[in-house]
């Protein structure tokens, strides 16, 4: 229960984080620089669109959803680190055989699921606020795109094994190997000369912005665990029940 | 007590799957015809391009599509004769290295894809690119069909032997095998296509493209090597 | 590398469980058997029956407790078991598009036997499979293919052989078969069998064993028992299953 507890008021606490640091960006914030564009002149915030240039947005004012960049990146960050942690549990898994490691790497893939999501519309959101456009094959978005179907593969691959033993192996495997491929996906796409330009930098962050950043990024961890949290309890509440009908039936 | 010699083993292994493949020709012809079906899909997805289309800008991609379903044929065919009469439970009951039996049926399809690869090169030539050559030298092709070929035998084997036991099989392997592919797909294509098309500057591409590839396949051959025991014993 | 006949023992089991989650394979299993013997294992559907013979035939680990067969630890000195042991199940474990010789072989290889070509026509003469070495596997009847099945497990000179259920599916003169050769080289090895022929069972073992939910029901020498008290057990324990 004390843990149930603890996931709600993270839940709570990391939920205001994130809105604070929206709300910051929002009204505060200053864009020095978007993607590949530095700006002559910083600019205000939270004001509508006033046109298009040949690059695909105008200096003036920024668009509300280019705001997104906020939200953005913590999910992304959190969303690998959280596949991470799902890989550290299958590793577990396999050296121990122990079915509640298995469980655990399950639920914080369900987490990655959720977050990896996120990431893909609002990396999408961003995509249309700065080209223009509703996709790009940018390196970004193509290996979070590619994330997402691994994180799916992991599921069909659950759904499709009978045998309960056998199928936390395959899980466990396939999670390891997909945890390994998505970096690789990242740095082929970056590292491979293309014609597609990296919309996304991390550069020329002012230090204005970097603080609702890094609030921004401790509050979706911190969701990011209480959503962990608390579909593990109510994961082993669902344990509890079917073990206790099972010796029901004696 | 014998002397348990992994070489001999993995030998065996290798043998019986060429001599198995050799007497039914079953993966070959199915994997050889899939591939010339697909170059007559790809004739009519071409159709309508237009007599001033060059080929050669998409001419890597679709080898690489081509070889890609290609491969996931043969993975499957190879894993289903062991499961279907239980032969792989026999080799895990014998003084036999787990990693030993994926060396084995990696290897082995390897060859095999390889030798799709090396007919499929010269009918695709003859079929698409006969009006405008290719640019870069063919060994450097061949690089790229070796590189590519290592990352999907290894990766694959282990792949389709978890899919393999799945209810749904080539698509379960489909849907594990295309994303974890990815990077090493977008490499080789890189590579081959600059070599097709030979914009300047496309050895840089080339090399670049190939050490990243290599890079995957030593990467995931580990991977695989490392969790294959797992895999195979469950 | 400890010595494989240092006890007299070819089963030691003790306190074996297997579980996964919630689920208990096993729970607790300890029994010994001599060599030489012949154990056959009944029990109703999932009471452990193949967890039992995979663990100790080192397919899957305990996860408390430990086995021994024929003195090597199933789990540290796995390895160096497997070249004791030989396996015949239902299913023939046998590559149907080669040859009887290459099947034989190609598992003399994996097993690294000296002169393999030599044992294995002994052994197809054995079965008296010889005249059909030649053939394909899949061209064989049912009766046949066990036979080369049983040859392949022999390969090696195990010391212990498990078996699988192995007379389902198998029409009379392919048991009796089997019969005349597990009672050729029945001297030489020691015997765990698992089988739902309650009368076969009885009729072939040294030892009996009953298990049910993973638990040890019952285990005796079969000449022990009563034949009686017997029945009823396994009726009782059998029946408890979906049979």
């Amino acid at each position: 229960m004390k843990q149930l507890r603890t996931a709600i008021v993270l839940l709570i606490v990391g939920g205001l984080l994130t809105t604070v640091d929206l709300f910051w960006a929002f009204f505060r914030s200053t864009v020095v620089s978007f993607g590949t564009v530095t700006l002559s002149k910083t600019v205000e915030t939270a004001r509508p669109f006033l046109g298009r240039s040949a690059l695909g947005f105008q200096y003036g004012k920024a668009w509300f959803s280019q705001k997104i960049f906020y939200f953005h990146v913590p999910v992304a960050e959190a969303s690998f680190l959280v596949f991470g942690v799902a890989a550290f549990f299958a590793i577990r898994f396999l050296m121990t055989r122990r079915r509640d490691f298995d469980t655990k790497s399950r639920i914080a893939m369900e987490t990655t699921l959720l977050f990896v999501i996120l990431t893909m519309v609002t990396g999408d959101l961003w995509t249309r606020a700065s080209w223009g456009v509703w996709w790009q094959w940018e390196p970004r978005l193509t290996t979070y795109f590619i994330m997402t179907l691994l994180v799916i593969a992991y599921f069909v691959l659950r759904n499709s094994v009978e045998d309960e033993e056998r199928r936390a192996v395959y899980a466990s495997a396939f999670c390891i190997i997909a945890f390994i491929d998505a970096p690789i996906s990242f740095m082929i796409t970056r590292l491979i000369p293309s014609d597609h330009p990296v919309v996304f930098t991390e550069g020329g962050l002012d230090p204005s912005q970097l603080i609702p950043f890094i609030i921004g990024q401790i509050g979706m961890l911190m969701i990011g665990y209480a959503i962990y949290s608390m579909r593990m309890h109510e994961e082993l509440l669902q344990e509890r029940l079917a073990a206790a009908k099972e010796s029901l039936e004696g | 007590m014998a002397k348990i010699s992994a070489m001999r083993q993995f030998r065996a292994i290798l043998k019986k799957d060429i001599v198995m493949e050799l007497r039914t020709k079953e993966m070959l012809t199915s994997m050889g015809l899939y591939t010339l079906l697909t170059l007559v899909v790809y004739y009519v997805a071409l159709s309508r391009a237009g007599n001033g289309f060059d080929v050669r800008l998409i001419a890597g991609g679709l080898l690489w599509l081509a070889f890609l379903f290609t491969s996931m044929l043969g993975l499957n065919r190879s894993l289903v004769h062991e499961k279907d009469q239980g032969c792989l439970e026999a080799l895990l009951l014998s003084p036999l290295d787990r990693p030993v039996i994926f060396f084995g049926k990696a290897v082995g399809n390897l060859i095999f894809l390889l030798i799709v690869e090396v007919l499929t090169i010269p009918i695709f030539i003859f079929m698409f690119l006969a009006s405008s050559p290719i640019v870069g030298p063919i060994w450097e092709i061949a690089l790229a069909l070796l590189v590519g070929a290592i990352g999907i035998a290894g990766i694959g084997t282990l792949l389709a032997t978890m899919s393999v036991n799945t209810s749904g099989k080539d698509f379960i392997l489909a849907v594990l095998f295309i994303p974890i592919m990815f990077p090493l797909l977008y490499a080789v294509v890189a590579a081959t296509s600059g070599v097709i098309i030979g914009d300047p500057g496309y050895q840089h591409l080339f090399w670049t493209s190939m050490s990243i590839g290599g890079g995957y396949d030593v990467i995931m051959l580990v991977a695989a090597y490392g969790l294959y025991e797992f895999i195979v014993g469950a | 590398m400890s010595e494989a006949s240092s006890t007299g023992l070819a089963l030691e089991v003790q306190d074996l469980s297997r579980t996964f989650g919630a689920r208990k394979a096993l729970d607790g299993v300890s029994f010994e058997l001599p060599r030489g013997a012949f154990l056959s294992i009944f029990g109703p559907n999932g009471a452990g029956k193949t967890t039992m013979l995979k663990v100790l035939s080192t397919l899957t680990n305990p996860s408390k407790g430990s086995a021994k067969v024929v003195g090597l630890d199933v789990v540290q000195d796995a390895v160096e078991l497997r070249e004791h042991i030989g396996f015949i199940s239902h299913n023939p474990l046998l590559y149907p598009d080669l040859t009887a010789e290459e099947n034989l072989e190609f598992f003399a290889e994996i097993y690294c036997i000296d002169d393999p070509k030599d044992r294995v026509r002994e052994l197809l003469a054995a079965v008296e499979l010889d005249h059909r070495r030649f053939d394909a596997v899949r061209t064989f009847s049912r009766g046949m293919t066990q036979r080369l099945s049983i040859a392949r497990a022999l390969l090696h000179h195990p010391e212990v052989i498990f078996l699988d259920e192995p007379y389902s599916g198998l029409d009379p003169h392919a048991m009796d078969i089997l019969d005349s050769l597990i009672a050729s080289v029945r001297s030489e090895h020691t015997f765990v069998m698992i089988s739902h022929d309650l009368q076969k069972g009885l009729e072939l073992c040294s030892h009996a064993l009953i298990l049910a939910k993973g638990k040890v029901v019952l285990f005796d020498e079969r000449d022990a028992l009563d034949p009686d008290e017997f029945k009823t057990t396994y009726r009782d324990t059998v029946g408890m299953g979906v049979a």
